[in-house]
């Protein structure tokens, strides 16, 4: 051998997997792409800027913490991009940039880095930042939802309209159907995003196609996704509308890509499952008993809060003294 | 009989990229009889050997040149020539040793001792297929060079009732099992049926991962070809699947059984051995002739002309690589046996030894290079780790100076397979970790043993 440099001696394994955790942060804002595009088309370009402007705070504020905090540069990894990517989708329409902006900077700040940064942190970061915007500046969060483009081609309305759920819970199920009984018809409306809600909400089918790009390249699995629409389901099967339930208010967004959050969910196949129930549970009694129509936000922090303990309870099944000779 | 279902272990385990498109197809090849061998008296764990000749002796190939006092196992010489000093010597994996030198000169023929068959080899007792198991100086080929015979010496309480044979060769990179089924498969059989015989088993079950067809084609040929015999041979193509050839999982895989954790296969009626080393132990029992040669793979980026190589123990491995065409220009790292769970090599001017099947040459930084991050709580080694640990637990524990508190998530039980340092996307060095808890909770364990 040509001995020009001393060999490394490094531990084993000497291979390793292609996957890290920048790349899967970066596959998941990327599999966000076709959501925020169609955003972008319901709602009009402005809904861009709102986007924008999360992200934006969520990576001022993770470079100045880094900074202050004296830790190498963390921008890069992709995570404060996906928690300001994730809140703006999850804001109405009409908030305006600069309110994104702080929910961004917040959420990254008192949700994430003060904790330690990534892999630290207790509650979804994202969340916290909506939490914190729904507390100040209420209105905007609960009135700025956008009339949205009627149906492919037609122009937009520059008016507001409740969403569906919001219908639901103050009108009753058939005008939440009424309202929703655009040009394809309800279901159609509701799979297809012709409709009032969040900005990355409001297209289920959309929302899928990013969940499969991230199962197929296993950044999640199914198991948390199925069980918090399992727990709601469960909870909102005799309230009449559980389809209407299943299919808005960001239950999509919130399933396969918060409540799915590596560090805010719990690491055993068990925990997932007991996790994701409670905060679908949590959801549907914050719709139909609480004061938010939503409801996937606070039910996501609840849910957070009790990770460490779900960790601890569901533990991997180890055969300590299984199997005999036969 | 040839069985075709697909088997494998159930829990945990990944998929590295096998790369071992490089050497499948070479057939093994002879290394040219060596002027000079270093064979270091350590060759396996216990105490070393003791040399039964001095500096000057003329030794053949063959012949016995060290002893083990204890439980160990003989050291034999593999060339002819003159004992040119026994000193202290690099050593691949302690980084010296005491070993025996032997030289020639290039006009000396090589002379071996002659190899008379045993024409009742196969009706041998097992207590003398023990005792020239021994005398052959056979360990472990699989890696864990451990010596035979200590391994077929079967506790009193232990009721083996399965002898299953190793040939997943689940490493990645590494084909040197693959070459021994495909070109030698009746010795692999032969080999089997005496173990068989030793250990008074009816029921012998060879693991082969279903990705090596052409494997489980040529034995399963040449088992048809085999005389009728009381012992039932059976091959099971298990799933491509690391760590496939893992004792537990290979067990399970063959005859479902579980082992229980800080157990030996044993505990369910199993014995577990290599392939290579029943190929070994044939030659003891039929010729009475030691372990003197490895089939060594060696292969890697890092290699010019990747080969399956038969060489004398105690070849240096820098002359296993130049006869390999030399190393590329970049590498940066040598692994001694496979790479997921070999140890990496300080230097190449170190003698081949027992148990070392293959010599990866890896090129570019270590996957360590990089340093870790944070664990993210991903759940990937939890889904990785094939005993159902939880390393994420020990890491972030052994971070904060807490290891001594780690048992419960599996400290002791870890066998280094290293799939949940492969997974983790944080690049966490959890196999390091779970080695600092064990070490950790064993010394707190002591010491409480001490005090009470
Ligand atoms: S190295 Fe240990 S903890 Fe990691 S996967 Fe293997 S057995 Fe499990
Ligand atoms: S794979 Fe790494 S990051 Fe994921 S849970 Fe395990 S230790 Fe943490």
């Amino acid at each position: 051998m040509s001995a020009t440099r001393p060999l490394i001696l490094s531990p084993g394994p000497h291979l390793h997997s292609v996957e890290s955790t920048s790349r899967i942060m970066w596959w998941v804002n990327g599999s966000l792409a076709p959501a925020v595009a169609w955003g972008a088309f319901v709602f009009g370009p402005r809904v861009l800027l709102t986007i924008l402007g999360s992200i934006a705070g969520a990576v001022v504020a993770e470079s100045l913490a880094a900074r202050m905090l004296r830790r190498p540069a963390s921008v890069g990894d992709g995570s404060a991009v996906c928690t300001g990517l994730l809140l703006s989708l999850t804001l109405p329409p009409l908030v305006p940039w600069w309110i994104a902006f702080l929910g961004g900077a917040f959420g990254i700040l008192l949700g994430k880095m003060i904790f330690g940064g990534l892999g630290f942190n207790l509650f979804n970061p994202a969340m916290v930042g909506r939490a914190f915007l729904m507390a100040s500046f209420p209105l905007p969060m609960t009135a700025g939802w956008a009339a949205p483009r009627p149906w492919f081609g037609a122009p937009l309305d520059a008016v507001t309209t409740p969403t569906p759920l919001t219908t639901l819970r103050e009108h009753g199920l058939s005008a939440a159907m009424q309202s929703l009984s655009g040009h394809g018809g309800p279901w159609n409306s509701l799979l297809m995003g012709f409709r009032s809600g969040s900005i990355g909400e409001v297209s289920m089918v959309l929302i899928a196609l990013g969940a499969a790009v991230m199962l197929v390249r296993g950044i999640i699995r199914l198991t948390i996704p199925l069980s918090v629409m399992a727990g709601l389901a469960a909870v909102t099967a005799f309230s009449g509308a559980p389809g209407l339930h299943l299919l808005s208010g960001g239950l999509w967004l919130g399933a396969f890509y918060i409540a799915t959050d590596y560090v805010t969910s719990p690491s055993t196949q068990g925990g997932r499952i007991a996790f994701g129930l409670l905060v679908g549970v949590l959801t549907g009694v914050i719709r139909m008993f609480g004061g938010y129509p939503e409801g996937i936000c606070y039910a996501v922090l609840l849910g957070n809060a009790m990770v460490p303990a779900f960790n601890l309870w569901f533990r991997p099944h180890r055969r300590v003294l299984a199997g005999s000779p036969s | 009989m040839v069985k075709r279902l697909v088997a494998t272990f159930l829990r945990g385990g990944i998929h590295p990229d096998p790369h071992k498109e490089a050497t499948r197809d070479l057939p093994v090849v002879d290394f040219p009889a060596s002027l000079q061998v270093t064979l270091p008296l350590i060759q396996h764990l216990g105490a070393p050997a003791v040399p039964l000749v001095k500096k000057g002796d003329v030794v053949r190939r063959g012949q016995k040149i060290a002893d083990s006092p204890d439980s160990g196992a003989p050291l034999h010489a593999t060339i002819s020539g003159k004992v040119k000093n026994i000193d202290r010597h690099p050593h691949p994996t302690l980084a010296i040793s005491q070993a025996i030198v032997i030289a020639r000169s290039a006009e000396e023929p090589l002379v071996e001792e002659e190899w008379i068959e045993d024409p009742n080899w196969q009706e041998c007792p097992p207590a003398e297929i023990l005792a020239r198991v021994r005398e052959a100086g056979i360990v472990g080929l699989g890696g864990a060079a451990f010596p035979t015979w200590r391994k077929l010496t079967l506790p009193p309480d232990a009721r083996v009732d399965v002898l299953v044979l190793n040939g997943a060769e689940c490493e990645p990179f590494l084909t040197s099992d693959f070459r021994l089924m495909v070109e030698r498969p009746r010795e692999v059989l032969e080999g089997a049926l005496v173990i068989a015989r030793a250990i008074d088993v009816y029921d012998v079950r060879i693991g082969i991962e279903s990705d090596k067809g052409e494997a489980l084609e040529r034995m399963g040929a040449e088992l048809r070809r085999l005389p009728a015999s009381p012992v039932e041979i059976s091959l099971v193509s298990c799933a491509t699947r690391y760590p496939q050839g893992a004792e537990k999982q290979l067990v399970q895989a063959t005859t479902g059984r579980l082992v229980p954790l800080r157990c030996l296969p044993s505990a369910v009626g199993v014995l577990v051995q290599n392939v290579a080393t029943a190929a070994a132990v044939r030659e003891a029992v039929r010729f009475r002739r030691p372990l003197m040669d490895l089939t060594v793979c060696v292969t890697g980026p890092g290699v010019m002309q990747p080969r399956n190589v038969r060489a004398p123990i105690g070849t240096q491995l820098q002359e296993l690589v130049d006869f390999c065409g030399g190393s590329r220009e970049g590498t940066s790292r040598v692994i001694a046996g496979g790479p997921m769970m070999g140890r990496s090599l300080p230097r190449l001017d170190v003698p081949l030894v027992k148990g070392m099947n293959g010599l990866v040459l890896l090129t570019g930084p270590s996957p360590y290079t990089g340093g870790y991050d944070a664990c993210v709580h991903c759940g990937r080694c939890l889904e990785a780790c094939p005993l159902g640990l939880e390393p994420d637990q020990v890491g972030v524990y052994v971070e904060a100076g807490r290891q001594v508190e780690t048992e419960t998530f599996g400290a002791l039980d870890c066998y280094e397979c290293g799939c949940c340092t492969y997974a983790c996307p944080s690049h966490r060095p959890l196999v390091q970790f779970m080695q600092v808890a064990k070490s950790a909770v064993r010394r707190s364990q002591a010491a409480k043993v001490l005090k009470g």
